[in-house]
């Protein structure tokens, strides 16, 4: 490790961090707002492939724990002065009370997980999308019904994320500016905190379980166990990458969290790569990236036409896209997009794409 | 691990090093004053308009639930534009406009909101009330341009930027009600059936419903559904049970297929009245056809696509020559006077000399008689009521042009008068 | 009383259209353990083809171009995709089955566009009245028509060549390769049948009391994983059950659902969900599905 300062990945690393600090200050609100989508999605991709990449658990029902964090979050730091109710808890630690909120669902959700295997837990947390849905929309004094609710904005160290205007070094700070700092904090310490639970036991322990799980209880994991806590992890990181999505949204959309979002998220660690932190990220960032850029230069992209003059639009094209992303990368590069970055060796086909 | 975490230190103070030094350069740094200014012509100018041309954004949905309305509307919006321009423009300015397709997904429509929101003068197409809910704040905060929400949900009232064009579904409904109660029979004590969408459109129009019924002394039985439930039987069957004598729906075009359908199938043989979203010609072609021609009316908040008036001959003409493929609908009117009121606003702004959203705004604020040619007038002075309390009732019939004829002229009902929208 | 029977009927009928599709799912996962979440897709192919072309060729050979033509994009789908990735984790091709979802989906959704296609069925609107019980024609037909298929394809599991291929390739793989048996032949036949299944059950579901086939149509086949799950995924029988109970459930919650308030509005849609949790909870292998035995 002595010859860190060396090594071109350090300065890569450095010139990165310089990029993504300095981005606010030159670009414009809606490449902030989509990375700012990206960052939300890349920490939901990182619960998710803990759960489905590193434990082998398939789950439909992440959009579900996004949602609890969102509206786990208005309902903790709203006041009630929009009627809703709300304990009006200072932002920090109703952002904090979300993300525990969406953990207890995930753990009250885990005696069912914990009895159901592959195929049979994927299509019951199918049950929680449409819970879900149910009750963001019927339950209507606390998430606002139809229309949602609005966000409170966060205050964190005298800053308060609103659209209040800031001027840092002349370039105004609204709300976009000041939350992208909070979202790339926010994903670094996820990264880091995802990558030190699968480098270390817990995660060779998720890993055997994933590979085989009975195998693995004959070698003394607890297996029930770590699955519960794969469990309620992954829905942690879903209820922080929804708190931050409500942060950017503004406005909490009851339609939002459906199953199409949950669809998004297993076709994000399938592109990035399954059961690494990096592929997750890479994932997140690819999927939700996607449609953005396409619906921006629709006018000049071929084969994808403005919308109303016929042709393929470009919300098509982006699905068509990351359609075939996900069936092409697991047939060409099992290991996810990260493989590329790598240019590590695939791991011989047959066996699971595994890496940490 | 320690000398990774030493590495991160120095890339993150190489960073901070690097901005301070890089801010001053940067293109988004404040610079005295960015409103715009004025141009040759001594009209004021801002965000959205320069010497040559009027941007307006168009934020609609082609590709998700809403697809056949998104598509009907900014057509029609596009060919209004193309003829305002034909016709030398607004203030010597050709209007342009911008459309995002945002397939009814929150993210895409807010990405879309953000990125057309510095670039435009003002939106004359937003779909999606939830989504114009989220913007909201922005809109009436410090963005301030003009928005025409393709939505006629009371909770959209009150804004000064947010203007709804026509009546709103609670007022439509009590409208529709009122229809029922004096050409249709329906007696105090009787029960009135409601089928109505979870979300905005059925609420708000429920609220109108249990109105009306409390008015005039009806009980109503509930029934919600989902955009995607497309079969009625359960529906039909439970609200025969219950004894209904008449039935309002507030769904979509193919819930009304179903429903009058089953109803006239199982000899449940009473009225129904949908919202104007609940109608679509192409029904017509569907087995259930000729129920919907005998049993199915709908309430409007303008005469429909084939009124007989002479703008609405026009524009039928001009919509078939334009688009030969694509059905004639309500969608059509929707779009066309969106796009007209915004256009009369635009106009009266330049005779003020003041093209800024502000501008527009006020103009707007003095449209207080405005004839769309579509059989009612518009108020717009008052942003917490809806520009009308009109609505029209119509029937369908294949016949005519657009698949449905009036029935009762535009009328605001006693009910409606009294009516607090959003209250 | 007839409110509780048209419900019920109603409820059947539409639990063996889920039925048909549940057991084409069912199919795919005894013979390749692959959850197929591209199910949707392929009964929007299978209704799309018979709406367009029943215009041009009559009806019947419509339908059976639909039926046709399901089979072979679910072949194509077998042959093209997830037999490339044989033997990879079964969560893994459960994630590929959704990419091909999204194709497929994305595509005939932009053919469909914002149509609402008439199957051109001979039934139309026509009703059958027993006592005071009214039924749709349809509704009976598509009853009729699933129980016969059912019935035809439990037979043919059971007692043909295929049908013991199939079993032996579900009981274990390996084994019933080195028996001669050729799991590629299996596998491919199962998501054709699958395929065909699908176009069926599209039929009935895009006939009246519905309006026609638009492109949010597949989104009954979501009510087919209930279904399976339900009854077991791995077997024919709980497919069938499951369907039904899914078709009766969703039509008395739904019908009822002026008794149910106290569980909000609109509890229809939910119902399949929250009985397949409970079902879970005592049974997490489904009703009938084979409790899972493990060797190290």
């Amino acid at each position: 490790m002595s010859d860190t300062l060396t090594r071109p990945r350090t300065y890569l690393w450095a010139l990165g961090a310089v990029l993504l600090l300095a981005l606010p200050f030159y670009l414009e609100r809606f490449w902030l707002q989509a990375g700012l989508f990206a960052m939300a999605a890349a920490i939901g991709a990182i619960g998710i492939n803990l759960l489905t990449g590193s434990t082998g658990q398939l789950s439909m029902g992440h959009a579900f724990f996004l949602a609890v964090g969102a509206y786990g979050y208005c309902a903790f730091a709203g006041d009630g002065s929009d009627g809703l109710s709300g304990l009006g808890l200072p932002g920090w630690l109703a952002a904090v009370g979300a993300v525990a909120l969406a953990g207890a669902a995930g753990g009250l959700f885990s005696p069912i997980a914990g009895r159901l295997r592959g195929a049979y837990l994927g299509i019951a947390t199918l049950a929680l999308i449409f819970i879900g849905q149910h009750v963001l929309f019927n339950a209507h004094d606390l998430t606002g019904g139809f229309n949602g609710r609005a966000v409170p904005p966060l205050s964190l160290l005298g800053v308060t994320f609103d659209e209040s205007e800031l001027l840092v070094a002349q370039v105004p700070f609204g709300a976009a500016e000041k939350l992208w700092y909070l979202g790339l904090a926010l994903l670094l310490g996820s990264a880091l905190f995802a990558r030190g639970v699968l480098r270390g036991r817990p995660g060779r322990a998720l890993n055997a379980i994933r590979d085989h799980r009975i195998a693995a209880g004959v070698l003394g994991i607890p297996v029930a166990r770590y699955r519960a806590a794969a469990f309620v992890l992954s829905s942690m990181y879903a209820g922080l990458a929804g708190v931050l999505l409500a942060l950017v949204f503004q406005r909490t959309v009851p339609e939002y969290f459906g199953m199409l979002l949950s669809l998004e998220y297993l076709a994000m660690i399938v592109i990035g790569g399954l059961g690494s932190v990096a592929g997750a990220v890479v994932g997140g960032v690819f999927v939700s990236l996607l449609p953005q850029v396409l619906n921006r230069y629709s006018d000049a992209l071929p084969l994808v036409s403005a919308p109303g003059t016929g042709g393929i639009a470009p919300g098509e094209a982006s699905r068509y896209l990351y359609g075939a992303a996900v069936v092409a990368v697991v047939l060409f590069l099992p290991g996810g997009l990260v493989r590329l970055a790598a240019r590590r060796p695939a791991p011989p086909s047959g066996t699971t794409a595994e890496e940490r | 691990m320690t000398m990774r975490r030493h590495r991160r230190l120095a890339a993150t103070l190489t960073a901070l090093v690097a901005l301070t030094a890089a801010a001053g350069c940067s293109s988004k740094a404040k610079s005295g004053d960015d409103a715009g200014g004025q141009g040759a012509d001594g009209v004021k100018t801002g965000r959205g308009v320069d010497a040559k041309t009027i941007q307006l954004g168009v934020l609609t949905d082609m590709t998700g639930v809403y697809a056949t309305l998104g598509k009907s509307v900014t057509q029609a919006q596009q060919l209004y534009v193309k003829q305002l321009n034909a016709a030398g423009g607004v203030c010597g300015r050709t209007v342009e406009l911008t459309v995002r397709d945002h397939g009814y997904d929150p993210q895409k429509a807010l990405a879309g909101y953000t990125e057309l929101e510095p670039k435009v003068l003002g939106f004359p197409q937003f779909i999606g009330s939830p989504f114009v809910a989220a913007v909201k704040q922005r809109i009436d905060g410090q963005d301030k341009g003009l928005v025409l929400p393709q939505a006629w949900s009371a909770s959209l009232l009150g804004s000064g930027h947010i203007r709804v064009i026509g009546s709103t579904y609670d007022i439509e409904t009590i409208n529709a009600v009122d229809f029922l109660l004096k050409e249709k029979g329906l007696r105090k004590g009787d029960k009135l059936g409601h089928v109505y969408f979870e979300g905005d459109y059925g609420e708000n129009a429920l609220k109108g419903s249990k109105h009306a019924a409390e008015k005039a002394g009806l009980s109503v039985v509930e029934q919600k559904i989902k955009p995607t439930d497309n079969d009625m039987s359960a529906q039909v069957a439970a609200l025969k049970q219950a004894g209904v004598k008449a039935i309002v729906l507030s769904a979509g075009p193919r819930q009304a297929a179903s429903l009058v359908g089953v109803a006239a199938a199982v000899k449940l043989t009473v009225p129904v009245i949908g919202n104007n979203s609940a109608f679509a010609p192409q029904l017509l072609a569907t087995q259930a056809g000729p129920a919907l021609e005998k049993m199915y009316y709908v309430a409007s908040p303008s005469l429909p696509i084939g009124a007989d008036t002479p703008v609405a001959k026009k524009l039928v003409a001009d919509y078939k020559a334009a688009y030969p493929k694509d059905a004639l609908d309500n969608g059509v009117v929707a779009g066309w006077s969106a796009a007209q009121v915004f256009g009369e606003a635009l106009k009266k702004a330049c005779a003020d000399k003041d093209l800024t959203r502000e501008g527009v705004g006020k103009a707007l604020l003095t449209l207080n008689a405005h004839d769309a040619g579509f059989g009612m007038t518009h108020d717009f002075s008052d942003p917490k009521a809806p520009s009308s309390r009109q609505s029209a009732v119509i029937q369908p019939d294949k016949s005519v042009p657009g698949g449905a004829r009036v029935v009762r002229e535009p009328q605001v009902s006693d009910a409606a008068k009294a009516f607090t929208p959003g209250a | 009383m007839t409110t509780f029977a048209e419900l019920l009927l109603g409820g059947v009928a539409l639990g063996s259209v889920y039925a048909l599709i549940a057991l084409g799912f069912v199919v795919i996962f005894r013979a390749t353990e692959v959850v197929n979440f591209a199910h949707a897709s392929l009964l929007l192919a299978g209704g799309y083809v018979t709406a367009v072309l029943h215009d041009d060729i009559g009806f019947w050979p419509a339908l059976a171009a639909g039926i046709a033509g399901a089979a072979l994009v679910g072949a194509a789908v077998e042959f093209l995709v997830m037999r490339r990735y044989r033997g990879r984790d079964h969560s893994v091709l459960a994630i590929v089955t959704i990419g091909v979802d999204i194709l497929l989906t994305t595509e005939l959704a932009r053919r469909i566009g914002t149509d609402v296609l008439s199957p051109g069925d001979p039934w139309g609107d026509a009703v059958v009245t027993i006592g005071s019980v009214t039924i749709a024609q349809t509704r009976i037909a598509a009853f009729l028509a699933a129980a016969l298929l059912i019935t035809a394809f439990l037979l043919a599991f059971r007692f043909t060549s295929w049908g013991v291929a199939m079993r032996a390739a579900a009981e274990s793989p390996s084994t019933a390769a080195l028996m001669g048996v050729r799991l590629g032949r299996v596998s491919l036949g199962a998501w054709a049948v699958a395929g065909g299944l699908a176009a069926v059950a599209a039929l009935f579901l895009t006939v009246f009391p519905t309006p026609g086939l638009e492109r949010s149509t597949s989104l009954a086949a979501l009510k087919a994983f209930p279904a399976a799950i339900l009854g077991g995924l791995d077997s024919t029988t709980g497919a069938l059950v499951g369907g039904l109970l899914v078709g009766v459930t969703e039509s008395l919650a739904t019908g009822y659902q002026g008794d149910l308030t106290f569980l909000g509005r609109g509890i229809g849609d939910l119902a399949p969900y929250l009985v397949m949790v409970v079902v879970l909870l005592i049974r997490p292998a489904g009703l009938f599905g084979t409790k899972e035995l493990a060797r190290v």
